[in-house]
């Protein structure tokens, strides 16, 4: 119990200074916001600066510390405040969401299964055929940039071979609607970019699940299951991966909070409009709104998922919990 | 002038501006400017196709950097490009592309069918069309004009040209008169404002706008625009817009079903490689931008491919003038003589961008008011050297001048991030200058801290277009010369912060009368400053980028027949002109 409420406490404490960064760090880019706003508008007369300023909201004139308390509040009632399109930010930020969630999520939780099983595999047979290649070329790959990988697949599938579109979420004719010839289409246009994130992350898994698996491998209880004549799989699987997954659940928890940033570099390459995509937009047009909406959801993403993921262990790892 | 991978930002656009001999014969022009254009037929005029056919489909290929919200409030300047020109349209509709022998503009009637000025310029009347109706079926009338125009007094944020007085212009009042007129009322002699009242306002539905929050009507979505133009919009997804032609558009007649492509697509595209493809596999037919080796990439691929860039605006170097360096005359115009602009455009621009004059006229855009005796624009390199030596630098020992105080002619020039043709045409004019003897670094930034540096002169140098990377050019060279170098403008558009009451009270002479020959004596004068004063430097003429595929649809504007302009990116009615004048082919 008092694990619990400690956490619980540490988790209020950090997301307090989550905000409070969120709120302070855009505000210390160069760069007056409401002028920003107005670069990136179309022939607009520049006498009319003050009333897009009252428009956008991006009315500078208040007290510093009044505006912190009111975002304080807004964090909370959901209150993100309109983007420089003139849209709330909730709306953009839930329209992007569903995109990011299937493509950067699905591949996320692909990159983990793969790499971890892979893992497990190559340390059990260690020395085997497939531990001599599998790990060196996964890791290989996994050391590319992601856009460089992203843009050698577009290149190959895209362009030369022409075997799947080179960017979008769906084509640009189709219309949204739950129908399977549309649902092909999204998934269509996914298989590059989630390709691009799999093959790049599940390297990194496979090192790390392979010498947790190594470690645990000397164990004695291992040892003791060999004894008592348990099958290998039984073995592998009960005994050694149980606890060797364990410092990865951790990590592929944090790695699910950070989906919501949406893997920036894979949604630019591939022109995927997810959230991502938003970061790289709201930074490069200084869409303070936007931003501060962005930081928010990602790091309250990141800290629920941080803090889930300690809770899982002290489930699932007795020895933690009295801690 | 707008730049894509060839320089854009992700969201922005620059924009440039090209008639029916459809929409009949224009009038007058003679006397003003801005005079009121004598009521005449108006457009259904004789189809340049045979058959009145309706059909085809339209795409448009314009990379803006954004998914679709969905939005269409033609107020919104981030969205109208979506909804102005079709849905909304203006009172009258001005062709910056083309002037009368006399160089007057030409300004043809649409929502308005004439308009009249009296009182010394300072009280306007427009005559309103009848028997046009809203796409909803409602009457258009009169009183949605005033209440448009009401509305942007009382919401501030909408007023983009700052027309009400309240807002720095000259508007007092608007009201109706009669059953079918509109009474403008203005605090001073406002003829150059005629171009934004008549031209650059959407006229918006009284019965459903008056309905709203009239404080917060700039951030109203409208999602289901309701206008009076050639297009509805027919559904919306954050991939692609489809209009659907209004079978009830105030210009179609029987014999003449404007407009005639049935459909029109807008798809969105988040990256250029995705909205140039589109472009060259010949999917999309109204492009906005210039492909990468133009010639084999794009025009080469198809049978019936044209490019056209109407120049518009310039793009040139701005030197800060409270820089106690630069504000030596002898050292702006040394950066003018050595600059060799037709190398600059050839390779920085590709070509696709005009040399620009010294004047600071665009030409062949404005030819009618530019004075060839006046322009000096020359590459003359030794004279910049005599030019400098004779104002008292010395060549130092690494090849750059200096004063006597010792301080070097060694500049930083800000330039925006991402415009890939003004990067390279500045590494020619670094070089160019060098060779000169000034030193020049170029300094890269992002759109939001440059626009933010050249308002408040938190710079050197600066290479920009004038009025920033999304202005149109206006009717006649007024309105770019006068953002440029009238005081009013410091800390907006005036970017060199040139302040000189003499320039000043040209621009207001200029605006005080609608004599055309009167006013080409002046803008002759304010040539004059350009080539004695450099208050800036032009290197190139930006321009309207536009591709079009005339193997299925037919009726574009091209640079024989500019009756519009082309720029599909551009918030102006030019679009729906466009869209008006095309038709399906076979």
């Amino acid at each position: 119990m008092t694990y619990l409420r400690r956490r619980l406490g540490l988790f209020l404490v950090t997301l307090w200074a989550a905000l409070t960064i969120n709120f302070a760090l855009p505000r210390l880019m160069p760069g007056n916001e409401a002028q920003a706003v107005l670069a990136t508008l179309h022939g607009v007369n520049p006498a009319a600066l003050h009333a897009l300023e009252i428009e956008f909201g991006v009315n500078v004139h208040q007290n510093i510390i009044l505006t912190y308390l009111q975002y304080l509040g807004n964090c909370f009632t959901g209150q993100l405040g309109v983007d420089h399109y003139g849209i709330p930010v909730v709306t953009a930020l839930l329209q992007a969401l569903p995109w990011t969630l299937g493509l950067v999520g699905i591949a996320t939780v692909l990159a983990f299964l793969i790499g971890t099983l892979v893992g497990i595999l190559t340390a059990w047979r260690r020395g085997g055929r497939m531990d001599a290649f599998l790990p060196p070329l996964l890791f290989i790959v996994s050391s590319f940039p992601i856009f460089f990988m992203g843009l050698i697949l577009i290149l190959i599938f895209g362009v030369m071979l022409n075997w799947l579109p080179i960017g979008g979420n769906y084509s640009l004719d189709a219309t949204p609607s739950l129908s399977l010839p549309f649902i092909g289409d999204v998934i269509t246009h996914a298989i590059l970019p989630g390709a691009t994130l799999v093959v790049v992350t599940a390297g990194l898994w496979i090192f790390s699940m392979r010498n947790n698996m190594i470690t645990t491998l000397a164990e004695d209880y291992v040892k003791m299951g060999r004894a008592k004549g348990l099958a290998p799989w039984r073995i592998m699987l009960d005994y050694a991966a149980r606890n060797a997954i364990l410092p990865n659940l951790t990590g592929f928890a944090m790695q699910l909070g950070f989906v919501l940033g949406g893997a920036i570099l894979v949604e630019y390459t591939f022109s995927y409009p997810g959230l991502g995509y938003l970061f790289y937009t709201s930074t490069t047009l200084h869409d303070l709104p936007m931003m501060q909406g962005l930081f928010l959801f990602y790091t309250m993403a990141v800290l629920v998922c941080v803090l889930a993921a300690d809770l899982v262990t002290a489930l699932v790892d007795p020895r933690t919990r009295d801690a | 002038m707008r730049t894509p991978t060839w320089g854009r930002a992700p969201t922005p656009f620059a924009a440039a501006r090209p008639r029916s001999h459809r929409k009949l014969v224009m009038l007058l022009a003679g006397t003003a400017t801005l005079l009121a254009a004598c009521g005449g037929t108006t457009s259904a005029g004789s189809s340049t196709a045979s058959s009145s056919k309706v059909g085809g489909k339209l795409v448009i290929d314009s990379y803006m950097g954004t998914t679709w919200p969905c939005t269409f409030n033609p107020f919104n300047p981030a969205l109208n490009f979506l909804s102005v020109g079709f849905t909304y349209e203006p009172l009258e509709y001005i062709n910056d592309l083309q002037t009368t022998s006399s160089g007057s503009s030409q300004v043809e009637p649409w929502l308005a069918t004439s308009s009249a000025w009296s009182n010394n310029y300072e009280t306007l009347t427009f005559t309103i069309r009848n028997g046009v109706k809203w796409t909803d079926g409602q009457s258009f009338s009169a009183a949605d004009v005033a209440y448009t125009f009401n509305a942007m007094a009382t919401s501030p944020a909408l007023d983009l040209n700052a027309l009400w007085k309240a807002d720095g212009g000259p508007l007092t009042a608007v009201t109706t008169q009669g059953a079918d007129q509109v009474v403008f009322t203005f605090a001073t002699a406002a003829q150059t404002y005629f171009y934004y009242v008549a031209d650059q306002v959407p006229i918006v539905p009284a019965h459903i706008w008056s309905t709203l929050d009239q404080t917060k009507l700039a951030t109203y979505a409208d999602s289901n625009p309701v206008g009076t133009g050639p297009y509805k919009v027919g559904s919306c997804s954050e991939a692609n817009v489809k209009y659907v032609r209004n079978p009830d558009y105030w210009q179609s007649t029987a014999a003449n079903p404007v407009p005639r492509i049935a459909e029109v697509d807008y798809p969105s595209f988040l990256g250029n490689d995705q909205a140039n493809l589109y472009l060259t596999e010949g999917q999309a037919q109204w492009g906005a931008q210039p492909v990468p080796n133009m010639k084999t990439a794009y025009l080469d691929k198809g049978p019936d491919r044209y490019m056209w860039f109407p120049p518009v605006l310039n793009v040139g170097i701005f030197p800060n003038l409270n820089n106690p360096l630069l504000s030596n005359v002898a050292v702006r115009q040394a950066i003018s003589l050595a600059l060799d602009r037709s190398d600059i455009a050839t390779r920085g621009e590709s070509g696709y961008e005009p040399a620009a004059s010294q004047t600071g006229i665009i030409t062949p855009t404005y030819s009618s008011w530019y004075d060839k005796s006046i322009d000096d624009t020359a590459y003359d390199p030794a004279k910049a050297e005599q030019v400098l030596e004779a104002a008292g630098f010395t060549k130092g020992s690494n090849g750059i001048f200096q004063n006597a105080q010792g301080q070097a002619l060694s500049f930083t020039l800000q330039t925006v991030s991402g415009f890939s043709d003004w990067d390279a045409s500045l590494v020619i004019v670094t070089q160019e200058l060098k060779a000169a003897g000034i030193q020049v670094t170029v300094d890269d930034e992002n759109s939001g801290p440059y626009t933010t540096n050249l308002e408040t002169g938190n710079f050197q140098l600066a290479y920009a277009g004038s009025g920033g990377p999304y202005t149109q050019g206006g009717p006649t060279p007024y309105y770019e010369l006068r953002g440029d170098l009238d005081s009013s403008n410091i800390g907006g558009t005036n970017y060199s912060r040139y302040d000189s009451a003499a320039t000043d009270a040209l621009f207001n002479e200029y605006a005080a009368t609608t004599d055309v020959s009167q006013q080409q004596k002046i803008i002759d004068q304010i040539e004059q400053v350009m080539v004695t004063d450099y208050p800036f430097i032009p290197v190139t003429e930006g321009v309207d980028w536009y591709t079009y595929d005339a193997s299925k649809i037919g009726g574009w504007p091209t640079a024989s027949d500019p009756y519009a302009q082309p720029a599909v990116y551009a918030p102006m009615e030019d679009n729906g002109v466009i869209l008006d004048h095309l038709y399906p082919v076979n």
